[in-house]
């Protein structure tokens, strides 16, 4: 019922037994003075004992009392009381939800709008005492005053980023806990369904969400461009469409500048488009439906390499690679060549298995020091591990490989790891496999992953070409160990293989290596912000313990939930009050005795 | 009262007796005895009774004695000089009581003495500790001096016995003074006092009291101790000033009371109070 902004000062209680104690003290062994009108001292006793112990401990009592009132006003009293005119200095975390959805246009009002509103009559409700955050799509919370937070929140645009309020509640959570005062969460957002994932909170939450319903929307959920590279004679583009309405709406597909494809797409339907080819080289391939309400996802980008299929060298007696390369072939995904040779160091680009023979790895590293290459072959491991890269075959397992040593030092080329240790890397024109591409070292061979691993690895990782990696605005995406820079639109940003990078922006964003473009980073818009519909109230109040209030509540709605009294005024007050009777009676005793 | 804590008794009295005797007349009462006072020439129409027969015998000449008529007045004064009375509240600035009732006594026993009246000492503290009695010769006063000086503080305090003395002492009507700081059981001192009453003598109560004990003061807390009864009582004085102030007066009135009740001239007397206030008080309320 009573909570304390500082309660570690309820510790300064134990100062109430001062009096007591210095009663105690004052008591302990007096001076004896001798004096013979004790028999009237003895009769004054027996006649004022009673009144003046009564004095006494009244005294004694008020002095305690004072005391207590002061600790108990530092430690800082709140009460939850309804009603109640101000607030006790609270902490309240305020979660403005300016996802990409927020940019919907209801009624011929932005929704942020509507969300900005809301959030600044909250603020309009804070005080100096109360500590403040904000929490935005990006996830970060901002401190501050009433005042600049009002600020921020006015300036604020819908952002391309998704925001998870699971995730967001969370945060808050964790912002909230170190504070000793009363605590409370209020989420401004438009509830949409797909934002809502579950968070546990000891702190209440107030949700604050437009009355007025979504509009119906449909958004570019995916845009897939098939196996890459395309050939020069073009490919075929598949785009799926996500969203809440019936209605069938136009899609449209370009590559580049040049003229773009249509068809009528639905909402959890795919498009297949064929488009044109064009020279070898990266090219944009742009998806768009008509303006709706929601600008954000109608508009999808991705990139395409256009180039030759890989020209091949293998050895038929390989009987899994064999296989698997006669397959391309007949696909036209390589062609019988000498560009890449697979299964043995030769001149060209070469991919390079560890020899069955153990015998020969010497041989083998010693040619692989000669060409340059700053990989060697080290120890044979045996046992089941699994693949742990995303680039190449993830999740398989493995269960013979050799160790690969790097002899130098600097950026090191690994493309795919098994159990944190290199398994392929590429060093110079020449990618070696940790193991031999036989279901006796692993289970790649016999996978439904070999045929589209040999595919990426033949026409891509070969050629010194890494994946294309798909992101949305915010995400913290793992570049290719290789990566030496990042390019978008004249912007650069200098990169260190393996590290983390977090695009802000949607658009397409260029992976290189030195001067090569070795990939590239496709963000996008989130699909699930394309759903509009809410959440219910009954699943949100159920999830997070929540109260659930239209925008115009909202002022009244704050701190209500946590709708405590600050107790100090009162408890100062009555400590005046005891101290100043404490005065006046001890000084007229005083005076009459 | 600075003459009084450096100078003798004697010294003290003739000086505060001095300033009070002025045109004091001898006691105009006649009584049925008189006491020798000097010899003279034989004259003519003397009475041959007053002859003095032996200095005729000796001398051959003839001397008359003549004696001095003394008053009905035979007064005794009762000095309390229990262990209470030793006390001063501060003995850098005032006499005890027992220093202040003895130079009170020296001088109201040397204007007695001064008017011819026969003056006795009774002193006592849980018993009679010193007598002289009833004389009315000049000389007389020396002693009593002497007497009073050698008084020292003694123990607890007995009245009643030291009352009951008196009787002997004063077979006619007479003077009682009693001069005490009271610490005792009222009731039973009353009743002795009430006695002398009965048998028809003055009495005068002079109840001393050091301001100490009138207005209570000391440190924060004090375990406050008699130094005859060796009860104690442990209190703060700031906070017991009124009650204890409020109980002395009620005692005073008590005492005033009661001797009124009885005829018993009472007279509180603080030990920083001059003494010829005091006999001034003492000769208006009782006339000699």
């Amino acid at each position: 019922m009573i909570g304390f902004l500082h309660p570690w000062l309820l510790a300064g209680l134990a100062a109430a037994g001062i009096p007591i104690v210095l009663h105690l003290l004052e008591r302990r062994e007096p001076p004896t003075v001798v004096f013979p009108a004790v028999r009237y001292l003895i009769a004054a006793t027996e006649q004022h004992q009673r009144r003046l112990r009564l004095q006494n401990w009244l005294l004694l009592l008020l002095r305690t009392l004072f005391i207590v009132l002061l600790v108990l006003a530092a430690a800082g009293p709140t009460v939850r009381a309804g009603h109640v005119a101000g607030h006790a200095p609270s902490a309240m975390v305020i979660i403005v939800d300016n996802s990409a959805s927020s940019g919907a246009v209801v009624e011929g009002t932005p929704r942020l709008a509507t969300l900005r509103s809301a959030a600044i009559r909250v603020l309009a409700q804070a005080t100096p005492d109360d500590a403040l955050w904000v929490i935005t799509a990006d996830g970060t919370p901002r401190r501050g005053d009433p005042r600049t937070l009002t600020t921020l929140v006015n300036q604020l645009t819908p952002s391309p980023r998704r925001l998870d309020l699971g995730t967001a509640l969370a945060t808050a959570g964790e912002v909230l806990a170190p504070e000793n005062r009363p605590g409370e969460v209020v989420v401004v957002t438009d509830l949409q369904a797909t934002a809502v994932t579950p968070a546990e909170l000891e702190f209440p939450v107030l949700v604050i969400r437009p009355g007025q319903p979504p509009p119906r929307n449909v958004g570019i959920a995916s845009l897939s461009l098939g196996n890459q590279p395309w050939p020069q004679d073009g490919g075929r583009a598949v785009v799926t469409l996500t969203g809440d309405s019936g209605t069938p709406v136009p899609v449209s597909v370009r590559v580049g500048e040049r003229t773009g494809r249509q068809a009528l797409g639905s909402v959890n339907g795919a498009v297949t488009l064929t488009l044109p080819g064009a020279p070898p080289g990266w090219w944009p391939v742009t998806a768009e439906l008509d303006p709706d309400e929601l600008r954000a996802d109608d508009r999808r980008s991705g990139l395409v390499r256009i180039a030759p299929a890989a020209r091949v060298r293998w050895d038929p007696a390989e009987r899994y690679v064999a296989a698997a390369a006669d397959v391309l072939e007949r696909n036209r995904r390589i062609s019988r060549g000498d560009e890449v040779t697979i299964g043995r160091l030769e001149r060209g680009i070469s991919i390079v298995e560890p020899p069955a023979d153990v015998a020969q790895l010497g041989a083998l590293n010693r040619a692989l020091e000669r060409r340059g290459v700053t990989w060697t072959y080290g120890t044979l491991v045996t046992g089941s591990e699994t693949a742990d890269s995303a680039v190449g075959p993830g999740g398989i397992r493995v269960f013979k490989r050799y160790v690969l040593e790097p002899s130098g030092s600097g950026r090191t080329g690994v493309v795919a790891r098994v159990n944190r240790s290199p398994w392929l890397v590429r060093s110079s024109n020449v990618v070696l496999l940790g193991s031999r591409l036989d279901p006796s070292w692993t289970e790649l061979p016999v996978s439904a992953a070999f045929m589209p691993f040999m595919d990426l690895l033949l026409n891509r990782i070969a050629r010194g070409e890494l994946a294309v990696v798909d992101a949305a605005p915010g995400d913290q995406v793992s570049l290719p160990d290789r990566v030496t820079e990042v390019r978008r639109n004249g912007e650069q940003w200098p990169a260190e293989g393996g590290a983390g990078f977090q695009p802000t922006e949607p658009g397409l964003y260029f992976l290189l290596a030195e001067r090569d473009t070795v990939g590239a980073l496709e963000v996008n818009v989130d699909p699930r912000e394309s759903r509009l519909a809410p959440a219910p109230d009954e699943q949100v109040r159920k999830l997070w313990r929540a109260r659930v209030v239209g925008p115009d509540a909202a002022d009244s709605a704050v701190f209500a939930s946590a709708a405590r009294g600050d107790l100090r005024g009162p408890l100062l007050w009555a400590g005046l009050l005891l101290g100043l009777t404490e005065m006046g009676l001890a000084s007229a005793w005083r005076r009459g005795s | 009262m600075e003459v009084a804590r450096l100078g003798g008794l004697e010294l003290v009295a003739e000086g505060v007796v001095e300033g009070f005797l002025a045109g004091l007349h001898r006691s105009p009462r006649r009584g049925f005895s008189v006491e020798f006072a000097e010899h003279r020439m034989y004259q003519p129409g003397d009475d041959l009774r007053y002859v003095d027969w032996k200095i005729l015998g000796r001398n051959d000449r003839l001397y008359v004695k003549q004696y001095e008529e003394e008053t009905n007045l035979r007064a005794v004064v009762v000095a309390d000089v229990s262990r209470s009375m030793a006390w001063t509240g501060d003995a850098e600035v005032r006499l005890s009581k027992l220093a202040y009732a003895q130079r009170l006594i020296a001088a109201l026993t040397l204007v007695l003495q001064r008017q011819r009246d026969a003056t006795g000492l009774i002193a006592f503290d849980d018993a009679v500790r010193a007598m002289v009695p009833p004389r009315a010769r000049i000389s007389h006063w020396r002693q009593l001096l002497v007497t009073l000086g050698d008084l020292e503080a003694g123990h607890g305090t007995a009245a009643e016995p030291a009352l009951r003395r008196v009787i002997d002492q004063l077979r006619r009507r007479g003077l009682v003074v009693f001069v005490s700081d009271l610490l005792f059981d009222r009731p039973l001192a009353l009743k002795a006092l009430r006695f002398l009453r009965h048998r028809g003598h003055q009495v005068i109560v002079l109840h001393v009291m050091d301001p100490g004990e009138v207005t209570l003061q000391g440190p924060a807390e004090a375990r406050f101790e008699d130094p005859e009864t060796r009860a104690a009582v442990v209190l703060r004085p700031k906070d017991w000033a009124r009650p204890y102030r409020e109980t002395v007066e009620s005692v005073i009135s008590a005492w005033r009371l009661a001797c009124r009740r009885h005829g018993i001239a009472y007279h509180p007397v603080r030990t920083d109070t001059p003494f010829g206030t005091v006999l001034r008080q003492v000769a208006a309320s009782h006339p000699t």
